[in-house]
């Protein structure tokens, strides 16, 4: 079985921890450490020297301080050593502005958080179609 | 005077003879009507004399009209008057005939009556001016045309006062900016309204969401290693928070609406209907439900939004059934009789009538009207589920549609909503 590196960017502690207990202990994931924001992310990115240790999936929160989902979409997008990582967004409410934006900039889904376990799961499954 | 000699007694008499048939060719030109005042040069300025011509009743018609008319000469003198211009300027009519017109123009508009009663000789024209009234200015319109007499030309001036037209110009400016102020602040309401959305949507859902899933988390941890009670107050809690997300996500959808973003397309409304039944699937066939879908047409409208009206109305119906017998809901659609459009001639329908029918518990009649309203419900939410929203939104976006959706109803019968709308968007 394929294990894909997954990151989380989030702020929320919360929201961060829940993401580690529904999705952390799955085997088709090696979950990497969770950034707090766009900012933090990029930094990460830049730190991982070996191209080959890159994530294959980023799931972003789209509130955030410093750089926001979309935001990191776009910075993401304009790199072009990570234009290829599947990028994908939830929020705690995604409108049909925010999917439209965030498809326009290139995210490959976005979604509404989840309210329990199953959701979490259904969520990641859908996600890691994209990768 | 005896010292007069015979040359000079016949010198005045061809005098007199000259002066005589000088007065007898005015006479004859009173008679004819060609003279209509006498303008003489005296020692003391020039002198006026008005005459009661042939023409009397066209006179009583100029007098009588509500604008000024004033016959000028070729020097610029008013050779007669209406005494509305007279009170127009604010002067008895014996200082009006007699004087120079250009003495009752504003200064400031000499230049322009000059320029027109320049013109005036070869063409009719018109032109806007301010005429002096004691100290004050009267804005007026002048006419002039140019009169040709017998073997004199002269110009006629209409002259309307404007004072009403400018006063309702003024108060039409005036009223045009308390408008585009009142429009401002309906743009910034709308825009905080928008932002209201904007922070209900998300910063209210936080929280809430936070309380759901950690009740659902809680739930699917310990639910067994609660007491009775502790687990009924944890149900509670998830449905109470579920309840408040479905309802701030109706409230976001019924906000929305009026913020435009409106996509039209042609909408095939039996794809729609048949997309929305296939969701109620499993629903339908746990209550072995029956769904009749008839013929429906295409419309143009917003097809999100066509989609939430049938949505909203399919779910009331599978939704308020009897407990006696199974649901049955019949979806149909009749193109609106053209002769029924208020006597106008036979046409193509321009509006179909798409009606959603049931046999569920059905309502008051007396409450068909309020049941579109906002949070209007009928039935306790112990045995029914809802916002109380869904409705109001269904009739929001009908209207938008510029169409009509009206409820009736035989309590224990079932319900039937019809709804009118137009094949073509404007």
């Amino acid at each position: 079985m394929t294990v894909r590196r997954v990151i989380l960017v989030e702020d929320d502690p919360d929201d961060s921890e829940l993401f580690t207990i529904f999705c952390g202990n799955r085997t088709d994931i090696a979950l990497l450490p969770t950034v707090g924001n766009g900012v933090e992310l990029m930094a990460f990115l830049e730190s991982t020297a070996d191209y080959t240790q890159l994530p294959h999936l980023i799931v972003l929160d789209q509130n955030m301080p410093r750089m926001n989902g979309r935001q990191t979409l776009q910075a993401l997008r304009e790199n072009p050593r990570y234009a290829s990582i599947s990028a994908v967004v939830y929020s705690t409410y995604a409108d049909t502005t925010l999917i439209q934006d965030c498809k326009n900039l290139g995210a490959k889904m976005v979604t509404s958080k989840p309210i329990d376990a199953e959701g979490y799961r259904k969520m990641m499954d859908d996600f890691l179609e994209f990768v | 005077m005896m010292q007069q000699t015979t040359d000079e007694l016949l010198a005045e008499i061809e005098n007199l003879r000259a002066r005589l048939g000088e007065a007898e060719d005015t006479l004859e030109a009173i008679r004819t009507g060609q003279v209509d005042a006498l303008v003489v040069q005296g020692s003391d300025g020039h002198a006026l004399f008005t005459l009661r011509t042939a023409d009397h009743s066209y006179r009583m018609f100029i007098e009588q009209m509500t604008e000024g008319a004033i016959t000028l000469s070729a020097s610029g003198l008013i050779v007669y008057s209406n005494s509305q211009f007279s009170s127009m300027v604010g002067e008895p009519l014996s200082n009006v005939i007699g004087r120079q017109f250009s003495d009752f123009i504003a200064p400031s508009h000499q230049p322009v009556f000059d320029e027109l009663f320049k013109k005036g000789w070869f063409e009719n024209v018109k032109g806007e001016l301010l005429v002096k009234k004691g100290d004050t200015v009267v804005s007026t319109l002048l006419s002039l045309n140019r009169l040709q007499l017998e073997d004199e030309v002269a110009i006629s001036v209409i002259v309307t006062d404007l004072t009403a037209q400018k006063e309702t110009e003024r108060q039409l400016l005036l009223k045009n900016q308390q408008l585009e102020l009142l429009n401002q602040a309906l743009i910034d309401s709308n825009h905080d309204l928008q932002q209201f959305a904007s922070v209900a949507s998300h910063d209210l859902q936080e929280p809430l969401r936070k309380i759901l899933i950690f009740s659902n988390f809680l739930k699917e941890q310990s639910f067994n290693d609660l007491p009775g009670s502790s687990r009924q107050y944890l149900e509670k809690i998830i449905s109470s928070a579920s309840r408040m997300k479905v309802l701030i996500i109706d409230i976001l959808n019924y906000s929305r609406l009026s913020s435009g973003d409106d996509l039209t397309e042609e909408v095939s409304l039996t794809a729609l209907v048949n997309e929305i039944v296939d969701d109620f699937d499993l629903w339908i066939s746990e209550r072995q439900a029956r769904v009749e879908i008839h013929p429906l047409p295409v419309v143009e409208g917003n097809r999100g939004q066509l989609r939430q009206v049938f949505y909203n109305l399919i779910n009331n119906a599978l939704k308020f059934t009897s407990p006696d017998k199974p649901p049955h809901v019949v979806i149909s659609c009749t193109p609106v009789d053209p002769d029924t459009q208020g006597g106008l001639p036979p046409q193509e329908s321009a509006h179909c009538s798409i009606r959603v029918k049931d046999n569920g518990i059905g309502f008051d009649d007396q409450f068909a009207t309020s049941i579109f309203n906002l949070f209007e419900k009928l039935n306790p939410k112990s045995t029914f589920e809802g916002s109380g929203i869904g409705l109001a939104i269904a009739k929001k976006i009908i209207d938008k549609h510029h169409g009509l959706i009206v409820a009736q109803s035989t309590p224990g019968e079932g319900a039937e909503f019809s709804i009118v709308l137009p094949y073509k968007r404007q």
